[in-house]
């Protein structure tokens, strides 16, 4: 970690495999830059003013950065929150308007700051969901990251949401999974009879990654062995207009 | 120290076995559970942060995690108590209109018969 005297701006690089990870921190406000250094090239980041000089790799510029003393995620995660009156048609718009940001996360510290503010999924009322997405996901298949991408939903019945919510997403930001970038996010939704646990990746036809996401599932919340377990692609969500019907059964 | 006579005690490798797999659908159910509880110590391809259920738990009572996050939206019934009075009616009311919707979604299955 180098500190300039003048303006007490803090760089701290991080190589981790392909990626090198830059942070700039000027007291006021925290850049932290994510550069896919797959060639060789170098990014030269300059101290203030902030002007940054980025390959064409894919870069990230993550809005929220772990804090001093803090454990780092491996991603960001974003919390959302949507509900909805039934007696409301869904579409597209109306399911954009209705879901809401709560806050994004860069460190385990601050996931535990904003989940213990946030009530438990099983104490929700009415037609409710909340969402934690990496930051820069929306959690709607129109994202681009979702377009391709599906999701496993287990059915629960009632009393179980929180307890299973809280594991799912303790395993997500652990890196439970192990399929690279595969996860965008999870969601719990509560609904009349019934709560589902729903857990998106990218590339719904890739069947490694969905195995192990099934696998991992069950090991993490300790499903019984013979749990239903169901895939669904976003697109045929897209088509049918419906997140929980028409799902593909595994077993 | 045992005075009988010394027996040579032959020395066991450690039992293991070995699964030679042609395809990911033969990975044995039981593949993901170490004493870690991750199938990996390190990741190949590099370093990736990796947090088993209990150490997140952990963290959870160190008191930077305890102080209540900057701009947290005030949702009713989300990040702050419900206080309208007719909430429960109100939810109610909502369950009664959904159960209807569902019973009028079951009417669409179509059934081979």
């Amino acid at each position: 970690m180098k500190r300039t005297r003048k303006s007490q701006t803090v760089t701290m690089t991080t190589v981790t495999g392909p990626t090198t990870t830059t942070t700039i921190t000027d007291g006021r406000q925290c850049v932290q830059v994510q550069v896919n250094t797959l060639s060789s090239i170098t990014t030269p980041v300059c101290l203030p003013p902030v002007s940054l000089s980025v390959c064409r790799q894919c870069v990230q510029v993550q809005t929220v950065c772990p804090g001093a003393g803090e454990h780092p995620l491996q991603y960001n995660y974003t919390f959302w929150y949507s509900r909805r009156t039934p007696s409301r048609p869904a579409s597209s718009q109306s399911y954009e308007q209705n879901i809401r940001q709560i806050g994004t996360v860069a460190s385990v510290e601050q996931f535990w700051r904003f989940y213990s503010h946030l009530v438990r999924p099983g104490d929700l009322s009415g037609h409710s969901d909340f969402h934690l997405f990496k930051e820069g996901i929306k959690p709607m298949w129109e994202d681009e990251s979702n377009r391709s991408g599906g999701k496993w939903i287990i059915r629960l019945r009632k009393g179980l949401a929180s307890r299973f919510w809280e594991n799912i997403i303790l395993a997500m930001l652990g890196e439970q999974f192990m399929v690279g970038e595969e996860i965008c996010g999870a969601v719990v939704s509560i609904r009349f009879q019934e709560d589902i646990l729903s857990i998106w990746n990218r590339t719904s036809n890739d069947q490694m990654t969905t195995s192990r996401i099934r696998d991992t599932l069950r090991r993490v919340l300790n499903l019984p062995t013979n749990t239903i377990m169901e895939y669904k692609t976003h697109n045929d969500s897209l088509r049918d207009n419906s997140s929980f019907r028409n799902t593909k059964i595994s077993l | 120290m045992s005075t009988a006579a010394a027996k040579e005690v032959k020395s066991c490798p450690i039992p293991t076995k070995v699964l030679t797999l042609k395809d990911w659908s033969q990975l044995p159910d039981c593949y993901s559970q170490t004493p870690g509880g991750t199938l990996f110590s390190t990741t190949p391809g590099g370093t990736r942060i990796i947090y088993d259920r209990k150490f997140l738990l952990d963290c959870r009572n160190s008191p930077i995690a305890r102080t209540p996050p900057c701009c947290l939206p005030q949702i009713p019934g989300v990040t702050v108590p419900a206080t309208h009075p007719m909430g429960k009616l109100q939810d109610l009311k909502e369950e009664a209109e959904e159960e209807e919707k569902d019973i009028a979604d079951d009417n669409q299955f179509e059934m081979d018969i």
